[in-house]
């Protein structure tokens, strides 16, 4: 598959380590999308607000701001999205809890705003739900993710199953017996259980069982919504017209990264489209004529030749990695971006980026 | 005796933390220090700088004078509940299952508070043991996780005034709020994001964190090797399309984006940034770690060690 032919497809989540530059190539690819005429919409949940930048926005919000494209296809458009974990889970609890009543009882529960804030997990639970919300009830045609920075696909795709752990039944038959926890072992279970649970209590400083059975009690019929939602969002991943993108660097470490996530995402069955190398230095090896130089003064040509060198090396390592990439993690290159001197921050400079795509 | 000093290096993903960390170790050493270095992550890149073959949360040595341990932050939880479960078949049991790790996961600061009393170990004599160490050199998570990790001891020193973890938060608290023994160190990249993700770290660490903050490092610094006069001369010639040209040309390109993010460092911090020059060769060898950290010597100069 080439880099265009990503952009026929309804989403696309670039996914890799931190610092690859997945949000310049998430936008990028954004804008190309928008170029071609399809209604795009592009998510981050970095909370750094990258995207903010690069697109050259004043303020992203969590409320749909459009980018101004010059020259787009008719239909073409392109809308940003930054995600607040804690806002899209408030209205998350809101749109599932009944009544207003419940889920302010929700929303004061100290252990939700523990959990719905700081809680590894969270903020890409919250990247998948927004995805479907846009995918099902905006009618976008193409949805980019700009997912939160990871070193294994378990941590992002694993995140709504991990936090449904937590609210779902399990944790509720705890509370009402925390002995099924350690089924079969009977009251020394009982025991051990409660000297954990008083230990985790001294480092929150929360009466932490009277506010988990809340929570949980509060939850409970908030559930079913959940856990849909979770499994809908599944299918929607495993869709064929899903294409994940691996974002890396020509790195050691971030390749070795790279192909880790790419074993993961396949065994789970991942449609996943290629990788695209960030920062990619190419300067070729030179011929006995060019090193030559054309009548230079010596001094002048020696570092010429020295900076030449540098950059070779660079690139010789950059090479080395590309292919060890290819070697190791069986997917396509869908391109190698140069490393830029300039950060692209404008529309102008992301069009010119997403020319590196096709 | 003289309590070990403390530094704490943090910056963007990426950015040469572990390298920089490295090096300031290896100087440290080469001045007659006795040094212990931790890596925090997952990374395992300071074994592999340091030839170290695998690190443990047990100190060993890497380097004449240079220790080098290993703490990653599921193992001191699972460490920290096994030690209060004591039967094994029990925490093997509860650590396994899901619903319990949910739990642990909710409950906020536990592995960044159990890292930080790790710290405290070796930095406070008279915790337990007399610290075998002049400096230990935290190479410590991306900046995100580094602030959330060094306000952890205030937050649970407020939740848990009394008790054991109270005392230890306290301790925590007053080793990173000395400023003549404890620095934060934050390495950088002559590139927008980096210097912008910078300058909000210094805002947090000086002014909500209160924490000693040493020059920022700006790291890849590529050498000065052409005037602008002189590429602009080439690029007037006839050889303007010559691979050697368009690579000095790109090296200028670079050079004058790295002064421009110098310069916005400079103008929003009060200590200008120090520089560490770009190493070209595939990889880092010891003989690159002992100059790197030589050119981080300044570095010292603001924090009597």
């Amino acid at each position: 598959m080439s880099a265009r032919r990503i952009l026929r497809k309804k989403v696309i989540l670039c996914v890799g380590a931190g610092g690859v530059g997945k949000t310049t190539v998430a936008a990028s690819i954004a804008v190309a999308s928008a170029l071609r005429g399809r209604r795009t919409a592009v998510i981050t949940v970095d909370p750094a607000r990258r995207l903010k930048d690069t697109l050259g926005l004043g303020e992203l919000s969590t409320h749909p701001r459009a980018v101004a494209l010059a020259g787009a296809q008719e239909a073409g458009s392109l809308h940003a999205f930054a995600l607040d974990a804690k806002h899209t889970f408030d209205a998350l609890v809101e749109r599932f809890a009944g009544s207003a009543a419940a889920a302010q009882r929700i929303l004061d529960n100290r252990l939700y705003q523990e959990l719905s804030t700081s809680l590894a997990g969270s903020a890409e639970y919250m990247a998948m739900e927004k995805l479907h919300h846009l995918v099902t009830h905006e009618r976008y045609d193409t949805v980019v993710v700009d997912t939160p920075p990871s070193a294994h696909a378990r941590d992002l795709l694993g995140a709504p199953n991990r936090l449904l752990d937590l609210l779902a039944t399990r944790a509720v038959s705890l509370l009402r017996s925390p002995g099924s926890l350690l089924s079969g072992t009977g009251s020394l279970a009982r025991v051990t259980l409660s000297t954990l649970l008083k230990a985790l209590e001294r480092w929150t400083g929360m009466n932490l069982l009277s506010d988990l059975s809340e929570f949980t009690a509060a939850f409970e019929h908030m559930m079913e919504g959940f856990a849909d939602r979770a499994r809908q969002v599944e299918t929607l991943l495993h869709s064929p017209s899903t294409a994940f993108v691996l974002v890396t660097t020509p790195e050691t470490h971030t390749v070795a990264t790279t192909v880790e996530f790419h074993h993961e995402l396949c065994e789970a069955g991942y449609p996943v489209a290629g990788v695209i190398a960030n920062r990619v230095l190419a300067f070729p090896e030179l011929d006995a004529e060019a090193l030559a130089g054309n009548g230079w003064p010596e001094r002048l040509r020696q570092r010429l030749l020295a900076n030449y060198e540098d950059l070779r090396r660079l690139s010789r390592r950059d090479e080395r990695m590309l292919a060890r990439l290819q070697t190791e993690a069986d997917a396509p290159l869908l391109a190698a971006i140069p490393l830029l001197t300039e950060l692209p921050v404008s529309v102008v400079q992301l069009r010119r980026f997403a020319q590196y795509l096709s | 005796m003289k309590q070990p000093q403390v530094f704490f290096v943090t910056g963007k993903g990426g950015v040469g933390k572990t390298t920089v960390a490295a090096s300031l170790a290896v100087h440290l050493a080469d001045e007659g220090r006795r040094v212990l270095i931790v890596e925090t992550d997952h990374g395992g890149q300071l074994a592999d700088l340091l030839g170290a073959g695998d690190l443990s949360a047990e100190p060993k040595p890497v380097a004449p004078r240079v220790a080098a341990a290993r703490l990653l932050p599921r193992a001191l939880v699972e460490d920290y509940f096994r030690g209060l479960l004591r039967l094994p078949f029990l925490a093997n049991r509860l650590l396994n299952s899901r619903s319990f790790n949910a739990l642990t996961a909710a409950a906020p600061g536990v592995a960044e508070f159990l890292l930080l009393q790790k710290i405290l170990e070796w930095a406070e004599p008279g915790w337990r043991s007399r610290s075998r160490y002049d400096v230990v050199l935290i190479d410590g998570p991306a900046t995100g996780h580094a602030l959330k990790l060094l306000g952890t001891p205030r937050t649970i020193a407020s939740l848990v005034p009394a008790g054991p973890i109270g005392a230890v938060a306290r301790g925590a608290l007053a080793l990173l709020a000395d400023h003549t023994r404890t620095h934060v160190l934050v390495v950088t990249l002559p590139e927008e994001l980096a210097v912008t993700e910078t300058l909000e770290a210094y805002d947090a660490l000086r002014n909500d964190l209160a924490v000693d903050v040493l020059r920022p490092v700006i790291n890849r610094i590529y050498p000065r090797r052409f005037s602008v006069h002189e590429v602009e001369q080439l690029l007037a010639s006839d050889e303007r399309d010559h691979p050697l040209v368009i690579a000095a040309q790109y090296q200028l390109a670079r050079r004058r984006d790295t002064e421009r993010h110098i310069q916005r460092l400079r103008r929003h911090l009060p200590q200008s940034p120090l520089s560490l020059p770009m190493v070209f060769d595939q990889q880092l060898s010891a003989a690159h770690l002992h100059r790197l950290g030589e050119t981080l010597a300044p570095l010292l100069e603001t924090a009597p060690a």
